[in-house]
């Protein structure tokens, strides 16, 4: 039986998607200058990847290891994914016109976003059973968020701070982004 | 009618990529199969007769009975679990009366320069001779050094070694 | 007028620096040289192969299954890729781990299959591949040999050593995280820096 809780605090702090393991680096920086658009992109993803975690986990259980065709994961959950965020969009735009506005142009571009693909890779490789892989789908989006909101308030206040010609934009949100890792870093050492 | 041919042309086209791209994959698949095999076995072999030189070794469920001269010495298994950054996987050796032979690392994806110290001599040979019980970090108790600014890739194999030979040890 | 095509990649429209994409395996294999050599030429490769594919195809793909389309071409690459590299270079596929089938996100290459094989002749998306995976593997390797050089104070290749120890304390941080965040943060003030120095000679 996987350790739920450490599962859940090793994705969101630890082994944080974006800031130790690299995912996700694209919306990353794409989407943080304000935080209202951090925080809608933030939940698309959590639903996104706790729901791509529960399809793929019987997907390749059910459907490829019987069958010795391992080698198809990637097609396979690739495609699994850019068919449910399309399906997702779809169902929202019909049903709930103001959850589309405020979350469906997100949707799009979580298909490409690695960290839904990173997520389904690294239950598979820690052998997750199927609720420990939903719980490491839900947290590692919930990281991804943190992660996300943090450097989100950051860049706003950046706004506003003085900084060289050279490093405006994108350097200097890569410098803050190295501080937060390394603050993250401090996490390393929890044991449960 | 026409819903029905609009519905085909737009999925007949994605099918034949589909089956076209499942083809292809399986010719690669044939065509490494065999290979990989290979890599995979070599793994297992050099990493047992690192352990156990001049042995040899008969598979019995989940461990490797080994043999010298006809003669059960001890037995050899696989460990694996959680690293600092990625999954380490270990080849461990424990001698009947339950001290480790050696260990040897098969694969893992520690900080290089840090945690990949882990697969030095000088660190795996502090767990030949030791009791499975001594396998921890002396700040817990127990004979493991940890390498200095890798104390979590040290703990996780120490700990990963020790619970696999503690499993393997009440099955045999 | 042809050539523009591949060179645009390597300098001008670098994917990188330029257009800020594939930061993901850009940051995350970039500790050893070695690596990023490994990792940029699967890029590379698939970058080609499904640009050309897409290409040849484009004009039997309904708008509609456009995306998963794209997708599939670039997973068949990417499994190739890593079958391959699992058969005949185990180690490196082995250290690289799950950044080889996450090659199939790297935004480089839908970026130029959406915006550009979908678009162009055979001819230029081939040059287009060639050149944007060329930019990426400068990129790659220049942020790797920054990273190796100042974390373990030499620089091996293949085992070959290009720069001896020239430190017994190097600066561990540039190993971890924060390291690949503070040398792209850098290399790009850098560039910055230059084109404003262009810009006030002109």
């Amino acid at each position: 039986m996987d350790n739920l809780l450490a599962i859940a605090v090793g994705s969101i702090f630890v082994h944080n998607f974006v800031l130790f393991r690299f995912l996700g680096l694209c919306p990353f920086f794409g989407v943080s200058k304000k935080t209202s658009s951090a925080l809608g992109m933030g939940v698309a993803v959590v639903f996104v990847m706790t729901c791509a975690s529960a399809i793929t986990w019987p997907v390749y259980t059910y459907l490829l290891l019987p069958y010795e065709i391992e080698f198809m994961r990637t097609v396979t959950f690739i495609l699994v994914i850019a068919a449910f965020v399309q399906l997702v969009e779809m169902v929202i735009r019909k049903h709930q016109p103001s959850l589309y506005k405020s979350l469906g142009i997100y949707l799009p571009l979580i298909t490409t976003n690695c960290a839904v693909l990173g997520v389904t890779l690294v239950n598979l490789e820690q052998r997750y059973s199927l609720i420990g892989s939903v719980v490491d789908g839900f947290s590692a989006g919930i990281g991804f968020t943190l992660a996300l909101l943090l450097m989100s308030g950051i860049r706003e206040r950046l706004e506003l701070a003085h900084v060289p010609h050279s490093f405006k934009g994108l350097p200097i949100a890569f410098i803050s982004a190295a501080l937060l890792a390394l603050a993250f870093m401090a996490f390393t050492g929890i044991r449960l | 009618m026409s819903e029905l041919k609009r519905i085909l042309s737009i999925s007949i086209p994605l099918i034949l990529i589909c089956i076209i791209s499942g083809a292809t994959l399986a010719l690669s698949f044939d065509l490494t199969k065999e290979r990989i095999r290979e890599v995979e076995e070599r793994k297992i072999t050099e990493s047992l007769a690192s352990i156990f030189p001049d042995a040899s070794f008969r598979k019995t469920g989940e461990y490797y009975t080994v043999l010298v001269n006809g003669e059960e010495i001890g037995y050899a298994f696989l460990a694996e679990g959680q690293g600092y950054s990625g999954t380490i996987k270990t080849m461990v050796g424990l001698y009947q009366n339950g001290t480790l032979s050696h260990i040897y690392v098969v694969s893992q994806l520690e900080t290089p320069g840090l945690g990949t110290r882990i697969i030095e001599p000088e660190f795996t040979n502090q767990f030949s001779g030791k009791r499975i019980e001594d396998l921890r970090l002396r700040r817990e108790g127990g004979l493991i050094d940890s390498i200095t600014g890798a104390t979590i890739s040290s703990r996780a194999i120490t700990e990963i070694v020790r619970t696999r030979a503690e499993v393997i040890r009440n099955e045999t | 007028m042809k050539l523009d095509e591949l060179t645009k990649g390597v300098f001008k429209y670098n994917p990188v620096f330029y257009l800020v994409l594939g930061l993901c395996p850009l940051l995350a294999v970039s500790t050893r040289v070695d690596n990023a050599l490994g990792m940029s030429l699967g890029v590379l490769f698939v970058l080609v192969g499904s640009n050309v594919i897409i290409s040849v195809i484009k004009q039997w793909i309904p708008p509609e299954v456009r995306i998963p389309c794209f997708i599939v071409v670039i997973a068949s690459f990417v499994t190739i890729v890593d079958l391959f590299m699992h058969g005949y270079a185990p180690e490196l596929h082995a250290r690289l781990g799950i950044y080889v089938p996450l090659i199939v996100v790297n935004c480089i290459i839908f970026a130029r299959a959406e915006a550009f094989a979908s678009k162009n002749p055979v001819s230029h998306s081939l040059l287009d591949g060639i050149g944007m995976g060329i930019g990426f593997m400068f990129a790659i390797v220049g942020i790797a040999s920054v990273r190796e050089v100042l974390s373990t104070g030499k620089m091996t290749i293949f085992g070959y050593t290009l720069i001896p120890q020239f430190t017994q304390s190097p600066a561990m941080v540039m190993l971890l995280p924060p390291g690949a965040f503070l040398t792209i943060a850098s290399i790009m003030a850098l560039i910055n820096y230059k084109k404003t120095m262009k810009k006030e000679k002109e």
